[in-house]
């Protein structure tokens, strides 16, 4: 054990102070209609589209991204073959990653988005475009709810609201910085 | 150099003052435009703080609690008592993995503890890979703000920055061209990076994962594609349970930019497989703030820069002007904990008008707190003594009438045949430097109230 573990630990006993308590944080419930998801999505960068079920997924996807693309997906056999294991050179070509969201958030339009969904850890940011579909029934109405219902987070899992973007050049908002350009959220 | 010293060289501009001015005042009315849209959110901000103060009163079983679980999860955990340490654990843990390139996500304690110039002193190549970080890395400056940390730079500025260093047309100010610069510029140091650094916004006990939250996607970026993650964090960044973040992730961004929600709200708790995950757990100071109750308050501080987007003094003062890593009302509060005598100024750099313990989301008393460093700096003798004096003689004006009365009537009839030159001299009257005195009443208020009371109504 390092005597830094020690000493920091020592410290913040002799210096805390008194205990006091840990509040019940209430549900406070609120709107978790597909409206309110969409329409908080769409301002903050994402699209929404709606599709019949996941096996109208890749007539969709056509349209939505006429040109062929290298795209990955746990849903159907795509262009590309990610796994665990997948180098880095393989993932920077993939343009198009469609993956199984497992929860959305009404209130701020956040996907929950678990490492078993992902093919890859990287493979949500590295790509181009990234598609996440969706059952309308897994809305939830905020961020309480959806702690709620996380089994647990894995080793890995990120909430993903809309696509990369960033504001640091005089405030102006663009979109694309690092991770995905474009988020459009499937629907069923 | 004080603060008013530094400032000095920020107001000169007076055009970017302005613009200064005005655009964190647009951040902070976004703000408030996402606050209001929550109808429970002083009710979030109550619970955030009492959590806070919970996880602070029992912060070394907290401490433990997370280490226990990390360990469990496979990640490797460092403590480091202060800067030095810290900085030394991180370089020891990218030499023993052969590596050169690393790339690191917004950290403000990696700042604190200024790592990047001690891993390139040691041949280590480490790229800021935040937009903002690297636009202030290639410029060779500080970050001047906690969210947004070239806010104090033009599009004119990155423009020409992007020209000397990414090869960008001369002239080219547009934010979308420019940032699709930095994007191909910094993909490539993705791609090569074998360590990335990342910071941590919360820290869950229960889980031993941390929480990162960007709105680019870098640190996911960096840290997914390296073989080792190490993540630097402060203790105060700890927070009981999971369902805790509902609170924290419910304020952060809203108070922050006024978005609902950071883009990617990322939650690391395993290594992948066959990679390393490391956690380095930072003092420097923390437990000794922990240690004074009128200040203890400050390591609630979530980082949301909300303070500084209302802060009167910081928009028309800049970030650099406060000389320390985290700038604004917070930054006068934790900067004197670290170094008294250097930091002296700047507790006196805010009106004391509450704005900012109104934004807070996590309810620091901050300018309540900035009032008691005032009083434990004048205590300590650490008050300039041009403002020491003026306020002993003003408190002794104040408390006796007679000399009051006395000294008014000085003044009224004094200012008037007192010689410019003297009225205007820098060293004696620093308040008229930029302002014109007013013109002396006739009568003095108390002079008038009893003419008031003579007069038969
Ligand atoms: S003190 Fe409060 S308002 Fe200021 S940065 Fe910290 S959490 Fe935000």
């Amino acid at each position: 054990m390092s005597s830094s573990r020690e000493k920091i630990l020592a410290a913040a006993r002799a210096n805390k102070p008194d205990e006091k308590p840990l509040p019940t944080v209430p549900d406070f419930g609120g709107d978790d209609s597909t409206e309110r998801f969409t329409q908080v999505l769409t301002s903050i960068g994402g699209q929404v589209v709606w599709i019949d079920g996941p096996e109208q997924l890749q007539p969709v996807l056509k349209q939505l991204y006429p040109e062929s693309r290298l795209s990955a997906s746990p849903l159907f056999p795509g262009t590309v073959l990610v796994d665990a294991l997948t180098s880095t050179e393989v993932l920077a070509d993939v343009d198009l990653a469609v993956l199984p969201g497992e929860m959305g958030v009404a209130e701020n339009g956040c996907i929950w988005l678990p490492e078993a969904n992902m093919l890859h850890r990287a493979l949500p940011t590295i790509t181009q475009h990234l598609v996440l579909v969706l059952d309308h029934r897994r809305i939830v109405a905020t961020m309480h709810q959806a702690y709620e219902q996380l089994p647990s987070t894995g080793g890995y899992g990120a909430f993903v609201a809309g696509p990369s973007k960033t504001a640091d050049i005089e405030q102006s908002l663009v979109i694309g910085a690092h991770g995905a350009r474009s988020l459009v959220v499937l629907l069923y | 150099m004080n603060h008013a010293t530094r400032a000095a060289k920020f107001v000169g501009d007076a055009d970017r003052t302005t613009w200064h001015d005005e655009t964190l005042w647009f951040v902070r009315a976004k703000r408030d435009k996402a606050v209001y849209a929550v109808p429970e959110f002083q009710d979030l901000r109550e619970l955030a703080s009492q959590i806070k103060d919970h996880t602070l009163s029992k912060l070394d079983t907290y401490l433990e609690q997370f280490e226990e679980q990390a360990k469990r999860n496979g990640v490797h955990i460092h403590w480091a008592a202060d800067a030095a340490e810290h900085n030394a654990i991180i370089l020891d843990i990218i030499r023993q993995h052969n590596a050169t390139r690393v790339v690191k996500s917004k950290s403000m304690l990696t700042e604190e503890c200024h790592l990047n110039p001690h891993l390139l002193s040691n041949g280590i190549e480490v790229v800021d890979t935040d937009l903002g970080e690297r636009i202030i890395q290639l410029r060779d400056e500080a970050p001047s703000h906690l969210v947004l940390p070239a806010i104090h730079l033009k599009k004119e500025d990155v423009g020409e920055t992007f020209f000397k260093h990414l090869g960008t047309a001369k002239g080219e100010v547009d934010p979308q061209v420019l940032t699709e610069a930095a994007r191909q510029h910094l993909r490539a140091r993705f791609l090569a990076a074998e360590v990335a650094i990342s910071g941590v916004n919360f820290a869950v006990a229960e889980t031993g994962g941390v929480v990162v939250c960007t709105n680019e996607g870098n640190a996911d970026l960096g840290v997914n594609l390296a073989h080792v993650h190490i993540a630097a964090m402060g203790i105060e960044k700890l927070i009981p349970r999971l369902s805790d973040l509902a609170v924290f992730t419910r304020l952060l961004a809203r108070s922050a930019t006024g978005q609902p929600v950071t883009t990617y709200t990322s939650h690391y708790t395993k290594p992948a497989a066959g990679k390393e995950m490391h956690i380095v757990i930072v003092d420097n100071g923390r437990t000794k703030q922990l240690g004074r109750p009128d200040f203890r308050a400050s390591l609630k501080c979530i980082r949301c820069g909300a303070c500084m987007n209302t802060c009167p003094v910081y928009r028309r003062s800049g970030g650099h002007s406060y000389d320390f890593t985290v700038p604004g009302p917070i930054g006068a509060i934790l900067s004197p904990n670290i170094d008294m005598k250097k930091h002296s100024s700047l507790p006196f750099a805010s009106t004391l008008c509450g704005s900012c313990s109104d934004v807070c989301p996590v309810k620091i008393d901050i300018h309540t707190q900035l009032y008691k460093w005032r009083q434990v700096l004048g205590e300590a003798n650490e008050i300039p003594a041009s403002k020491k004096w003026s306020m002993k003689l003003m408190g002794r004006l104040l408390t006796s009438p007679k000399a009051f009365g006395v000294g008014g009537k000085l003044a009224r009839h004094g200012i008037k045949y007192l010689p410019y030159s003297l009225t205007h001299a820098r060293h004696f009257n620093v308040w008229a430097v930029a302002r014109e005195l007013p013109t002396p009443p006739k009568q003095s208020f108390r002079e008038w109230y009893q003419q008031q009371a003579n007069t038969p109504a």
